[in-house]
This record gives C-alpha cells, sequence and structure tokens, in this order.
C-alpha cells in the first residue's frame, strides 16, 4: 500500500488528537513515575523542580534534539502562564523536529553505528511523524515487506548484520542475539552452546528457538534495495549443550512464547510464489518463520516485550534504565523500581504503545522535571535513586544540531557548507560510538576532543557570519550583556556573576582583539562538559 | 667475504660494548657524534613500557634467529657469531648479532594455528582458553592492566605502513577506550594538527576557558563527567605539542640514516621516539613476510630492512638505560617450513619458530630451547604463546596467574590457564 506523506500526517494528527484525549485520561501515570519513584526514597534530600532555564534546555533535547534557539529559549522563559511546561512538551511532541530526533535516537539504538542507508532512514523518519505504535514498528522491522514502498527499508535492520566482512561467517548468532537484545531486553549471547552460566533464565532452547529463524534468513540479491529472503524450514533444529551433550531440538520459537509446529507441505506447494532463477529471485514460502517471530514478539501478551519497550523508553528520558543494562532482563537482575517498571509496561500496553503517550506522561512526572544539582554540601546520590535528574549522553546528531543553534542567528541554525551527509557523517564519527557498541554513557573520546580541537566544521561555525553569534558578540558593547547573550545562546542559561566577571575580565585584557575573544570564549562552552550532555 | 652492510665505525661500537662500558654518563659520545640526551634521567622515571615489532606473514625463524647452515633444509645462507659466545643468527641479521647480549631468544616456540586469518588474532590476542569472550590483543591487556601513567600520550600506539585512525578491535572485550591510536604510515590522526585558523595564543586561552568552564560544573554536578572530558581534551592538547613524534622534519638526520629511511626504519625510528615520551605500548607493524616463493631473496631484503631499524633500537634503548623498563619483542604469528617448495619458498609452521626479546624483567644474552638438527621440530620443551603471554606478563611485573579481568562479573585468566611462566627467560 502507497501513503503519500501527507496522508500520513493527515493520519498521524487524527491519531495524535485521539491519543491525546487518551492521554488525558492517562496522566494518572505521570502520578504514579513519582510516587513509585519518591515511596522508595528514604531520609535525605532531593533536588527541587528544575528551573525554566535547565526545563526548556532538557526537554528541547529530549524531544526536538536540539537546544532551543535564543528566540526559543526567552519566548519560553518569558511566557507567565502557569502551563507552560506542559504547553512546552505537547508543542515540542508536535513539531516535525520530534520525528527526526526520534528517527536518530532509534537508528542509534537498533543498529548501533552499523551503517547508513535512505530506505531505512525513510522508513524510520516516516513510521516517527505517524507516531507509529512501538509493536508494529517492531513488526515491520522483524518482517520486513520489501512490497511496501515505505517501509521496505526496515529490512535494513537484518541486512546489515548478514553482511559478510572479510572472510569470517556470516554473523547469525550476532543477529540473534540483537533481536533479543534490542526487542527483549535479553542477551543472550552466552546461551547458543549451554544454558546461561550464571543467568538462570537465558535457556539455550532460548537462542536457538530465534537462531533457527536466523540462521535460514539471506540477503536478497534480486532487489536494489535492503531486502531479506528466507529458505525452506522443513525440519526443527537441533541443539546440545557442549556441557551433558543431550541432544535437543526446536521449532521457531520467541523466548517467553511457545513454539511454532513447523508445517509439511505437499511437492510444489512450499512456496506461495516459487523462486525464479532467471531473475534471481528465491520465492516466497508458505511458511515464514519470521512472520511467526513478528507476531509472538511484538505482541502486548510477551511480558518482555512491553518491559523493554517501558525500560528503553525510560532510559530515554531519565538517563538510565530501570533495569540496568537494558539488555539483562533477567529475575537475578531485578529492577530499582519493579513496580514502576509493571505499571510503565502496563500503560505502554493499554495505550497500545503509543511512544509520545509515554513519552509524554514521563515528562510531566515532578521527577523527570527534578534538577540534576543537590541541595549544597549533600554527597553524591546513587543514579538509581533519581534524587537529581541523572546526566544524559547526547547523540551525535544531538551535539550537531546543538552546535548549529548555538552559533546562528537568534532564530535560524548556522547552514554548513558542503554536502549534509558528510557533514553529519563527521559528527557521527567523532561523537558516535565505534560499530556495535551501544551508546549508553557518556564516553567522550580523543576522537572527539580533536575534532571539537581542530575540524573544518566546529571552525565553520565560528566564523563571523553577519547576524550569527560570533558577529553579534562582538558587536555588543556591554560586557555584561555579552556574557548573558553568550551563556543564552551557548548554555541556555544566565551566567553567574563569578561568570560574568570572568567574561568581562577577559574581554578587557583582549581589547584589540575582540572577534578573537570572543570566539575563544564561546569555543570554551560549545567544548566544555556542560554543552555536551543533558542534564 | 666482507658483509656490505658492515662498516668500520660500527666494529668500534661493538667492541665497546663488548668491553661493558655503561652509557648514560655525562659526556658519554652516543652515536653519530651525537651528546647523549639528558631525557636518560628522565626516562629512568620506569614507566614500565613496551616495544612490539610485529612482522606480519611470518618471518623466517631459518633465515633469522635459528639457522641451520649445511642442514637438509638450511638454504643458501650463513650463520654468522652473535655478541654472545656460542650463539649464532643467520649472515642476514649482522647488527642485530652484535646486539645479541641483550637479547632472550626462544628457540622453541610451538603453536597451534598455521593460518593467517585466524593464527594472526589468536596469537596477538595469547591463545588463551575459549571462554565465549574476545580477548584483547597484548597492547590494549597491558593497556588495562598496567594502567595509565602521567605522560599524558595516548597508552597504546600502533605505527603501521597505510592507513592509520582509532583502532578499537583491538581491545576485544575490554571496550574500544582500550583499543590502539594507529599512526598510518607515522601520520598523526584526523584532526590532530592546529587549524590554520587558530593561533597558538587562541589555543592556549580555548584550553584554559574550558579547563575553567569544566571546574565550575564540576562544583555542582558529578565530577566524573568532567573528568573524563577533561581527560580526553588534555590527550589532544597534549599530542597536538608534540609535533616532534610526527613531523619526521624534526627527527634528527642522524637517526634516520641510523635506523633507515626505508618505511620500517622510519617507523622503528618514530616508535622510538613515542617510547622517549612515555607511551605504553608501541607497535610497529611491518608487513610482506609471508614469504612462499622465492624466500631466500624475499629474506634478504626483509630481514636487512628490521636488521638495520631493530638493532638501532636496541642499541639506543640500552644506551639509555631504557632496557630495564621496556620490554621488546619482535615476532610474527608463526614461522616457515624448514622444507623448501617449488616455488624456492617457504610455507607456514607453527610447530617450530622463534620469537626475540630484550628487556625489562627478562634475562640477557640467552637463548631458550632449541630446535632439532634440521630445524623441522622443537627439541626441548616447546612454548606456546600463551606462554610467552605468561612471561611477558611477569617480566612486566604483572603476576599472571593470580591477575584476572572482570568482565562486568565474569572473571577471566589473563593468560592461557594451563600455562605458565618461561622460568629460564626470567630476571
Amino acid at each position: 500500500m502507497q501513503f503519500t506523506l501527507r496522508t500520513l500526517g493527515l493520519i498521524g494528527a487524527v491519531v495524535g488528537l485521539m491519543m491525546s484525549s487518551l492521554a488525558q485520561a492517562g496522566d494518572a501515570l505521570a502520578k504514579r513515575v513519582d510516587e513509585f519513584i519518591n515511596s522508595r526514597l528514604k531520609e535525605g534530600p532531593t533536588a527541587l523542580s528544575c528551573g525554566d532555564a535547565s526545563f526548556v534546555r532538557r526537554v528541547y533535547l529530549d524531544l526536538a534534539g536540539r537546544i532551543p534557539s535564543a528566540t526559543e529559549a526567552t519566548a519560553f522563559l518569558d511566557d507567565n502562564n502557569p502551563n507552560k511546561r506542559v504547553a512546552l512538551i505537547d508543542k515540542l511532541l508536535a513539531s516535525p523536529d520530534y520525528a527526526r530526533r526520534m528517527a536518530d535516537q532509534f537508528h542509534a539504538m537498533l543498529m548501533e553505528r552499523r551503517g547508513e542507508n535512505t530506505e531505512w532512514n525513510k522508513f524510520l523518519l516516516t513510521s516517527f511523524e505517524a507516531n507509529k505504535p512501538w509493536d508494529q514498528l517492531a513488526k515491520e522491522i522483524l518482517d520486513p515487506d520489501s512490497n511496501h514502498d515505505v517501509n521496505r527499508g526496515a529490512a535494513f535492520f537484518h541486512t546489515k548484520r548478514l553482511e559478510k566482512v572479510g572472510q569470517q561467517d556470516t554473523d547469525y548468532p550476532g543477529l540473534t542475539r540483537d533481536v533479543g537484545r534490542l526487542f527483549l531486553g535479553m542477551d543472550l549471547q552466552c546461551a547458543q552452546c549451554h544454558n546461561h552460566l550464571f543467568i538462570e533464565s537465558y535457556k539455550q532452547s532460548d537462542f536457538q528457538g530465534l537462531f533457527t529463524v536466523y540462521q535460514n534468513t539471506f540477503i536478497r540479491t534480486d532487489l536494489k534495495f535492503p531486502a531479506i529472503g528466507e529458505k525452506l524450514m522443513t525440519k526443527k533444529q537441533d541443539f546440545s549443550s557442549v556441557f551433558d551433550k543431550v541432544a535437543m531440538s526446536t521449532g521457531p520459537r520467541v523466548p517467553g512464547a511457545s513454539e511454532v509446529e513447523i508445517p509439511t507441505f505437499e511437492k510444489n506447494e512450499e512456496y506461495i510464489t516459487p523462486p525464479d532463477r532467471k531473475t534471481n529471485f528465491p520465492g516466497i514460502p508458505r511458511f515464514r518463520p519470521m512472520a511467526m517471530i513478528a507476531r509472538d514478539l511484538a505482541n502486548s501478551t510477551n511480558k518482555s516485550f512491553a518491559n523493554n519497550f517501558a525500560n528503553r523508553v525510560w532510559f530515554l528520558m531519565m538517563g538510565r534504565g530501570l533495569v540496568n543494562p537494558l539488555d539483562q532482563q533477567h529475575v537475578g537482575n531485578a529492577a530499582s523500581h519493579p513496580e514502576l517498571l509493571d505499571a510503565l509496561a502496563q500503560s505502554a500496553v493499554d495505550l497500545k504503545f503509543d511512544l509520545k503517550a509515554v513519552l509524554r506522561q514521563i515528562a510531566l512526572s515532578e521527577v523527570y522535571q527534578r534538577d540534576s544539582v543537590l541541595p549544597s554540601g549533600t554527597a553524591a546520590v546513587k543514579p538509581e535513586s533519581y534524587r537529581v535528574a541523572n546526566e544524559k549522553r547526547l547523540t551525535a546528531e544531538q551535539i550537531m544540531a546543538s552546535v548549529l543553534v548555538a552559533t546562528g542567528t537568534r532564530e535560524k541554525p548556522t547552514e554548513l557548507k558542503g554536502d549534509a551527509e558528510k557533514n553529519r557523517a563527521a559528527f557521527v564519527k567523532a561523537f558516535g560510538n565505534v560499530p556495535t557498541d551501544p551508546e549508553v554513557e557518556f564516553s567522550p573520546s580523543l576522537k572527539s576532543s580533536l575534532f571539537l580541537l581542530n575540524d573544518a566544521l566546529i571552525m565553520d561555525c565560528l566564523q563571523p557570519q553577519p547576524g550569527h553569534l560570533i558577529d553579534r558578540l562582538t558587536q555588543t558593547e556591554d560586557a555584561k550583556t555579552l556574557a548573558n547573550e553568550l551563556y543564552l545562546c551557548v548554555l541556555t542559561r544566565q551566567p553567574t556573576a563569578e561568570e560574568s566577571a570572568a567574561v568581562s575580565e577577559y574581554l578587557s585584557k583582549n581589547p584589540d582583539r575582540k572577534a578573537a575573544a570572543v570566539t575563544n570564549l564561546a569555543w570554551s562552552l560549545l567544548a566544555s562538559t556542560e554543552f555536551c550532555l543533558n542534564h | 667475504m666482507t658483509n656490505p652492510l658492515c662498516k668500520p665505525w660500527e666494529h668500534r661500537l661493538s667492541r665497546r660494548q663488548w668491553f661493558g662500558s655503561a652509557a648514560g654518563a655525562a659526556g658519554v659520545v652516543g652515536l653519530g657524534g651525537l651528546p647523549m640526551p639528558v631525557l636518560a634521567d628522565e626516562i629512568r622515571r620506569k614507566y614500565k613500557q613496551i616495544l612490539f615489532v610485529w612482522l606480519d606473514g611470518g618471518v623466517s625463524q631459518l633465515e633469522s634467529w635459528d639457522p641451520k647452515p649445511n642442514t637438509e633444509f638450511g638454504g643458501p645462507f650463513r650463520a654468522i657469531p652473535t655478541s654472545v659466545p656460542g650463539v649464532h643468527f643467520s649472515e642476514l641479521l649482522p647488527r642485530t648479532a652484535r646486539q645479541m647480549h641483550h637479547l632472550a631468544v626462544c628457540r622453541s616456540v610451538c603453536t597451534q594455528d598455521d593460518a593467517h586469518s585466524s593464527g594472526v588474532d589468536r596469537i596477538q590476542r595469547g591463545d588463551p582458553k575459549n571462554r565465549g569472550v574476545i580477548y584483547p590483543y597484548f597492547g590494549a591487556a597491558v593497556t588495562k592492566l598496567l594502567g595509565p601513567n602521567d605522560s599524558g600520550l595516548p597508552p597504546y600506539v600502533w605505527i603501521k605502513p597505510l592507513s592509520g585512525g582509532f583502532m578499537h578491535k583491538d581491545a576485544g572485550f575490554l571496550g574500544p577506550k582500550y583499543g590502539s591510536l594507529a599512526f598510518g604510515d607515522g601520520k598523526p590522526p584526523e584532526n590532530l594538527l592546529q587549524h590554520a585558523s587558530v593561533s597558538d595564543r587562541d589555543l592556549k586561552e580555548r584550553a584554559a576557558l574550558r579547563t575553567l568552564a569544566d571546574q565550575r560544573y564540576a562544583q555542582t554536578h558529578r565530577s566524573g563527567s568532567t573528568d573524563a572530558n577533561s581527560f580526553v581534551f588534555d590527550m589532544g592538547l597534549e599530542l597536538m605539542r608534540r609535533q616532534d613524534l610526527f613531523d619526521t622534519t624534526k627527527f634528527s638526520p642522524q637517526d634516520v640514516e641510523r635506523y633507515g629511511t626505508h618505511d620500517l626504519g622510519r617507523h622503528m625510528l618514530q616508535a622510538r621516539k613515542m617510547l622517549d615520551a612515555g607511551v605504553t605500548f608501541v607497535k610497529v607493524n611491518s608487513y610482506g613476510w609471508d614469504s612462499h616463493g622465492d624466500n631466500f631473496n624475499g629474506s634478504l631484503s626483509l630481514v636487512s630492512k628490521f636488521d638495520q631499524p631493530f638493532a638501532a633500537m636496541i642499541e639506543d634503548l640500552a644506551e639509555r638505560g631504557m632496557l630495564d623498563n621496556v620490554l621488546v619483542i619482535a615476532m610474527s604469528e608463526f614461522g616457515r617450513t624448514p622444507r623448501i617448495n617449488g616455488h624456492l619458498g617457504r610455507d607456514h609452521w607453527p610447530e617450530a619458530w622463534s620469537i626475540a626479546m630484550a628487556g625489562c624483567g627478562l634475562k640477557k644474552g640467552l637463548v631458550v630451547g632449541e630446535t632439532n638438527g634440521n630445524g623441522t621440530y622443537v627439541k626441548s620443551e616447546p612454548y606456546d604463546i600463551g606462554h610467552m603471554f605468561h612471561t611477558w606478563f611477569n617480566a612486566l611485573g604483572i603476576n599472571s596467574q593470580k591477575a584476572e579481568y572482570n568482565n562486568a562479573g565474569q572473571p577471566l585468566p589473563i593468560a592461557h590457564e594451563d600455562m605458565h611462566p618461561v622460568k629460564e627467560l626470567l630476571a
């Protein structure tokens, strides 16, 4: 079926209206978040609600993937409406930046910097523009439809992982593992050859039930876009533990669901559409295990699936999974707040996996809006207590967008010269992790520091273009005003008296090289930890 | 017959060393007539460091460390005496032969894998027992186990031909942080060179302002993040300051001549400068050693290319007193077959080969282990790469049989758990 983007947008708007009325009724989730978190806090200080400056920066980064422009920040800060925070959350969820932000974030999460693909990007972007429910998104990834013009790129999740690297075997175990990790929160890697040695609930049969499906797939060579084919499956997968060598077998099975029976067919009945040697068309089998996996896994009755969704959305907004690490959901690794995880998962199911709705509830909570600074004199607290807002790593895309906003005019971000894709790739190379390394914690690297120090793209942003940050600052006579503008544009806050004085002092030491001095000041804030984190 | 590479002044030097005159005293004239660098005392800060020379493809032990002239498989080259009486090398290692009194050579290496694609990885990861994880390369392992020093430079540097960059695969389960920083043909990584628009003064002021900004942030936020960020900025700035480590025009012409102007020569000289600067683990790669065809002409060319800079390196390290704290290893993924094939070549032979070592924690001037008369098999106790890893860790002061990695709760031995250090090699 073919949808135009406009149609999708209209549908999205209608769905959005429906969802927001559903969401009104479900504001209760936000309250339950606060109840569950606060009830576990013993005596001791808790951060207050963050100020408006912190809030506007945090929520723009989380929902729009960038810092607010000076104009946007000022508008929010000057607004007297007591409901302005709710209004801003809703505004950002409805903005086009939201879809780009989520597409970037889920791309980083699902592909872990293995590579880029325009069809995959198109699939993600249109999905988030339409606020596609997570279970449907997951199904479309787990069982991609090569006939669907917009969604066919979803197959990239599989095809990239099946690409052969040099002389190594095709990494079917890696693909199996990632399906478990990313959609069920279960890292079954150590259960390939035996039951997991210290996680009781990860059985070899869990791994093998998925593995039998994926080692039966292949990259289609007859299509120009990423596409997956499946061979005929006629028998169960035999396996045995390397320890006891007891022979076992399994058909396709999602952990937590029942085994799928492998049907037998009459000769010539195995394919819906038989293979065609001439065109290299591999044929469509009548029995397709990938469809069974999609059906059984991306399903509200699969508790791991719901928990994984809830946990990962929580991680996005709160900087830490309730279950940590994100792919270690098991009985021996309890959530920091088990009832909260259950409540979030249940709400997600009730809300039919509406991502915007769940994000909205979390954003409305008092816990989300806590300051990241503790009352002075307090010792460090555990991140899983949520006494303070946790620092959150920014993706390369968030950093790039924020650098462009900070250095642009008060309304428009800097426009970089050159190929947009190349520029984006340069930021990803500097600030992203290496392929297959999940981006969870803040991990600055020599790559990122050298990029900020010397890369032409950063230097371009700091060139004095008319109306842009450096130009505006250079034209500002009063040092205090200059400091205010600098801190507002780059760090989305007022400078402290100390910081203001330091700016004044530095400028007074450099009276005949103001542009250079102003550039150095701006650079130092862009390269600071405060800029590179969401806090 | 005189060795065409042998110059009279080299003999003078050798005699001086045989008489055991100590280097490092002020006023001693070093090689090429330059006064000894004052660095010598600084170097005695005694960071444990490693120089790991990887001869990719399989250096022939019969054309290097364990010659068998006048035997069935010996080939046309002769053996020459070294600075250790009774020990002979192939005539293709004339300069290194004069450094033998610093070296420890194991001739009884016997490993499992005769393929490059799997063997290189297995050897460099120490080929431990399969625990379902990818073990780190020796360099990443040492970086982790020794911990950082205060040189301010990246701990694991790899100097190699062709491309460079941040090589995370070396690190295995330790994580990309422990990967190497590779200098492709000795060139610095991307964005290392100061951008044209940034003056030295600007750079200094930017660094200072950034540090201040982070200090302020750390006052109100958990400082872990600012520590991590400042660490990489400090390292970046330090690398930028050390252009002398990359700018070959700044290398002393005498050094360049001694090490050789060929790529391995240049890379080894750069490696020495990295060691001087305090980098913990420096790996140098040389490619093209897989002489399945024309092994003898191949070895003549390749071994000579190695001999010159390796000997210069040992000489320099010895003179600076750095052999006390720098561990030197030169090896491949396996040796080469004694049997000469139809292309006048030698094929892969993990069953009996040699590794040359020197420095920190090792004995000097000895050969450990021996092969049989025609070099086909190890005659004494065979040692696998696991034994070598145990030995090297212990040489660096790490108890290889007690120390463990902690891989997210999974304890893992640092070397093959059924093997042990080779005591005869350890000082």
